[in-house]
């Protein structure tokens, strides 16, 4: 890992030493164990606050759609990154030309609320990863435990931990261990519709519409999303049950067939609302349907919600 | 504020006797908006559309809310209503009172109820109606005729005696289609070529008709008026301009294969007409089994050509047209019969079906018109012939009446007859049907004047008897068992769509039935137009017809084409999709899933930060635009609306229901 942060300063630095990028987008540490946030840096001089840590989850490449579209930008991708600038790429939403790629093999990242339900956040000053296991440091010593222990789901069913797509890969690509991630849809799939709708309806309750689901997700590129619309007023101000799942359904339906399954948006909902399994119930009718796909992947690949063929399991034979 | 007029019809007793219709009314006059509200007991009347153009002119209404029956029936009635005294007809809503409501509804408190708030939800859209303007579409006046049997030849007859240019375009060597195959035809016993065949010649001389045999529509793009094809000319290799048709490449042509034309019951050359009278009468050359092209030897036909016509380097030619209408005559199949094993059809081959056999009785067929048993040459001296062989049967062939059968059959029993006044022709048959002029005569004919003999039952199985065929069936009138040694057993196999049917219709925007038959605008009252305006239908392409109806139905698609042909101008739907440029994010979802190739890509320039920045969007060709909405729920951000129905609208409506 540390290497690999290394690594990542040189590049930034050259890229924009060189002038290839006038920005580079990456992570910096903030004040606690837990925090990498995006770091925005122009200036050569500034790359080395760089880094890569088990806390480097935030998708860089939504920040795009905030920059001017015309100045070229460095920026890091892992797997799941990389899906979903794929897909932003396909929407129309960035310029190829105008990024500057650097891929990051990622085997898994850490959720600190896995270290503090695993009682090692008291005093917690700086975790690394070193090989498979994560070293806690304290004030007084320190400990280690095996790394997996504390990814967040999302990762241990990651299937593209090696970017689809860069410029330049840092470091060796890593193997893919998913588990089963339809898991959690087969069980919702089978349960009785009263218990489903009772189900959603709590999750729903809790949503306090601060839209980061949306604001997090590579395949929410729309220039003015509808919920922000004032006129048609798709969706009520009032906090009534019904607009909110009308937001949750929709917002489902808007991503079908492009949703990459980062996983974002189930990560970063402050209430805890199991978003991607909704998302994940459509890719996996899409795919029982037309075919496996896997939205971002492969480029070439027609998707599958926005192509008409003669024998699509839904065109009757007869007409 | 909105100045709205509600008008409700009584459509006599149609929704008075279900609806309340002075409690809706009354209703009616406290919606928001609503300055008045009357009814009438025949609003499309006179006296009713009267009531209308009053009531806008004397209390300024601004928007009129119809509540009658669907907007299929009136629509256009009231907006020309409304046009008359004044007001744009897209400020007409209509509220469907009838179909939605008290058709199928039987309590009048509930309907009337549903009344209030089916006609709650039109005053809502209603106020947010726009004014819309149709602009005027040029009409090419060129017509497009696909498929070159008697439906497509009289169509292209018809256009072009009008004056207008017409291309047939034949998938096939020659014109003729399946008329060109038969010997007589009922009830006339009219031979079939000699009535045929002028008329293929005159398609071949007319002046405003260009025929490409040989050739198929590929692509069909555009709209009524303005239809653009693309027709690909398959590679001939023979040169239509130096070939004099005078046969002697055919004649030392080495390969053989099934001749197509003759129901594969002789062998065709590689290089062939497919019958004398083909129109053109120049051959082509079978690239599957020409020993030039599958093995690269021979060449003999090029040596033998004294015109030098053949020409093997010919490659296909792809043409693009213009079309203001597009007529599609493009005929029937016969069922295949794998699932009829009882009839032993394919194992012996005295087993022939009715098509078969009309090439064996026919004059230019491969015996010559004497009609003898395929498997010794011999005249036959009973025959059977077994009807609906897949007709009228819905677990193995198809659910319809094939409609043609029971009178070819009798044609058959006669022509039998007269053959070999010896013969016996024995029908199994369901039910005659003979409704048709001169029809049920012409049976009486085959059974009172040519001793055919019509059994009511069906056929259970046809053994080969030494060099005989045993035909096992049930009389059903006398209820005995029938056996008969037959000399040939004829077989009436279904009529069905063509089997790339749903593929043109794909082409075309037409819509099939469920057996693929192309489906007609409406059974009774638009029998010969496609869904699809513009888009005309002729003969057994739309359903199982004999030449009569096949010819009057194409006359009727030609009048059709003509009246589109005729005018200069064309009223656009102005329904057409529009773009919201500051909300369109360019993801292009809206031109994959457009039908009709009407939403493009386009470069915008706007200011960001001082900058001027290029951003792509989606823009609506309006002429092309059909104004389905496909592309409206496609758009995430709503960024595409359609007029007339925009996303305000029926967020509206459905407010209006709901709230």
């Amino acid at each position: 890992m540390k290497q690999l942060s290394e690594i990542l300063k040189e590049v930034a630095f050259g890229s924009l030493s060189s002038g290839e990028a006038e920005m580079v987008i990456g992570w910096q540490k903030g004040p606690f164990w837990w925090q990498s946030f995006p770091a925005f840096i122009t200036d050569p001089g500034g790359t080395g606050s760089l880094i890569w840590d088990p806390f480097s989850v935030s998708n860089l490449s939504k920040y795009l759609l905030k920059e001017v579209p015309e100045k070229k930008i460095a920026l890091f991708l892992k797997g799941c990154d990389a899906l979903g600038f794929n897909q932003m790429l396909r929407d129309g939403r960035v310029d190829r030309e105008k990024v500057l790629l650097f891929g990051i093999p990622c085997d898994g990242l850490v959720d600190p609320a896995r270290v503090e339900a695993a009682g090692l956040s008291k005093g917690l000053l700086q975790v690394k990863k070193e090989q498979e296991e994560l070293i806690f440091y304290y004030k007084k010593g320190q400990r280690k435990a095996p790394a997996r222990d504390f990814y967040y789901a999302k990762c241990l069913s990651c299937r593209y931990p090696n970017p689809v797509i860069y410029d330049q890969m840092l470091g060796e690509a890593v193997p893919c261990q998913p588990v089963e991630r339809f898991a959690d849809v087969s069980k919702l799939e089978t349960t009785p519709l009263e218990e489903r709708f009772s189900y959603w309806s709590r999750h729903f309750s809790r949503c306090i519409r601060c839209f980061a689901c949306r604001n997090v997700c590579p395949a929410c590129s729309c220039r003015e999303c509808i919920f922000d619309l004032a006129e048609p007023r798709w969706l009520g101000k009032a906090n009534e049950l019904s607009e909110t799942q009308f937001y949750h359904i929709t917002r489902a339906y808007h991503v079908a067939g492009r949703c990459v399954d980062c996983g974002e948006c189930a990560r970063i909902c402050p209430v805890g609302i199991p978003l991607a399994e909704l998302n994940r119930k459509f890719i996996k009718d899409i795919n029982e349907l037309y075919g496996e796909y896997d939205a971002g992947a492969d480029l070439d690949k027609e998707a599958p919600l926005l192509t008409f063929k003669t024998d699509d399991p839904d065109v009757s034979s007869g007409s | 504020m909105r100045r709205i007029g509600v008008f409700i019809c009584w459509c006599g007793t149609n929704i008075a006797n279900t609806v309340n219709i002075e409690g809706v009314t009354e209703a009616a006059g406290k919606m928001p908006s609503v300055i008045y509200a009357d009814n009438y007991k025949y609003m499309c009347s006179e006296i009713g559309q009267s009531m209308i153009k009053e009531a806008i002119i004397k209390e300024k209404l601004d928007r009129v809310v119809v509540a009658a029956c669907s907007p299929r029936m009136h629509e256009l009635t009231f907006f020309k209503t409304a046009a008359a005294a004044g007001l744009n007809p897209y400020l007409v809503e209509i509220a469907n009172i009838r179909e939605h409501c008290s058709w199928v509804h039987k309590d009048k408190q509930e309907a009337t109820g549903k009344a209030i708030a089916l006609i709650r939800t039109a005053v809502a859209k209603a106020a947010r109606n726009k004014e819309l303007w149709a602009t005027q579409i040029p009409v090419e006046c060129r017509a497009l005729v696909i498929g070159g049997g008697i439906g497509g030849i009289q169509a292209a007859l018809d256009i072009a005696d009008a004056g207008f240019e017409v291309d047939l375009v034949e998938r096939t060597p020659s014109i003729g289609g399946r008329m060109a195959q038969l010997d007589k035809t009922f009830p006339t016993l009219d031979c079939s070529a000699c009535i045929l065949t002028p008329k293929m010649v005159e398609v071949a001389s007319h002046h405003n008709i260009t025929l490409y045999t040989f050739s198929e529509v590929e692509k069909v793009d555009g709209f009524v008026g303005n239809f653009e094809a693309t027709i690909r000319k398959k590679a001939r290799s023979i040169d239509l301009e130096k070939c004099t048709g005078c046969g002697i490449c055919w004649e030392k042509c080495p390969s053989r294969v099934k001749s197509e034309f003759d129901e594969a019951l002789v062998m065709r050359k590689a290089v062939y007409v497919p019958f004398p009278q083909a129109v053109p009468n120049v051959p082509v050359i079978d690239r599957a089994s020409c020993r030039r092209f599958t093995r690269e030897k021979c060449g003999i036909c090029r040596k033998a050509c004294p015109a030098g016509a053949v020409n093997y380097d010919q490659e296909d030619e792809v043409l693009q047209k213009k079309y203001g209408a597009i007529v599609v005559a493009t005929g029937f199949d016969i069922l295949d019969l794998d699932d009829f094993g009882e009839f032993s059809y394919g194992k012996h081959p005295d087993v022939l079906t009715s098509l078969e056999f009309e090439r064996l009785v026919n004059s230019s067929g491969p015996t010559g018109g004497r009609l003898l048993r395929p498997s010794d040459q011999s005249p036959p001296k009973n025959v059977v012939f077994i009807q609906c062989v897949g007709s009228r049967d819905k677990s193995r062939g198809k659910p319809y009446c094939s409609k043609i059968c029971c009178m070819y059959s009798a044609k058959h029993a006669i022509l039998l007859r007269e053959k070999y006044p010896e013969a016996q022709a024995y029908v199994f048959y369901i039910d005659i049907r003979t409704a048709g002029k001169d029809f049920e005569e012409f049976h009486r004919r085959a059974v009172e004047e040519y001793g055919a003999l019509y059994l009511k039952g069906s056929v259970g199985k046809v053994f080969p008897d030494g060099d005989k065929l045993l035909v096992k069936g049930v009389d059903s009138l006398s209820g005995h068992a029938v056996e008969i040694e037959a000399d040939m057993v004829v077989l009436a196999a279904a009529i069905k769509a063509k089997s790339d049917a749903p593929q043109l219709a794909r082409l075309l925007g037409i819509s099939t039935d469920t057996h693929s038959f192309f489906t007609e605008a409406h059974p009774k009252l638009r029998p010969v137009e496609a869904h699809t305006a513009g888009i005309f239908l002729a003969g057994a392409c739309q359903g199982p017809k004999d030449i009569p109806e096949t010819v009057s139905q194409a006359s009727g698609a030609a009048a059709k084409a003509i009246i589109l042909l005729s005018k200069d101008n064309l009223l656009s739907n102005p329904c057409v999709s529009e773009v919201n440029e500051s909300l369109c994010t360019g993801c292009l979802s809206c031109i994959k899933v457009c039908p009709y190739g009407a939403v493009a890509e386009k470069t915008i320039e706007e200011k960001i930060h001082g900058k001027a920045l290029k951003r792509r969007v989606a823009e609506v060709n309006e002429a092309l635009c059909q104004g389905c909405g496909s592309c409206t729920v496609s758009c995430r951000p709503g960024a595409v609306n359609l007029k007339g129905f925009t996303n305000e609208q029926i967020m509206a409506e459905v407010d209006a229901i709901c709230l």
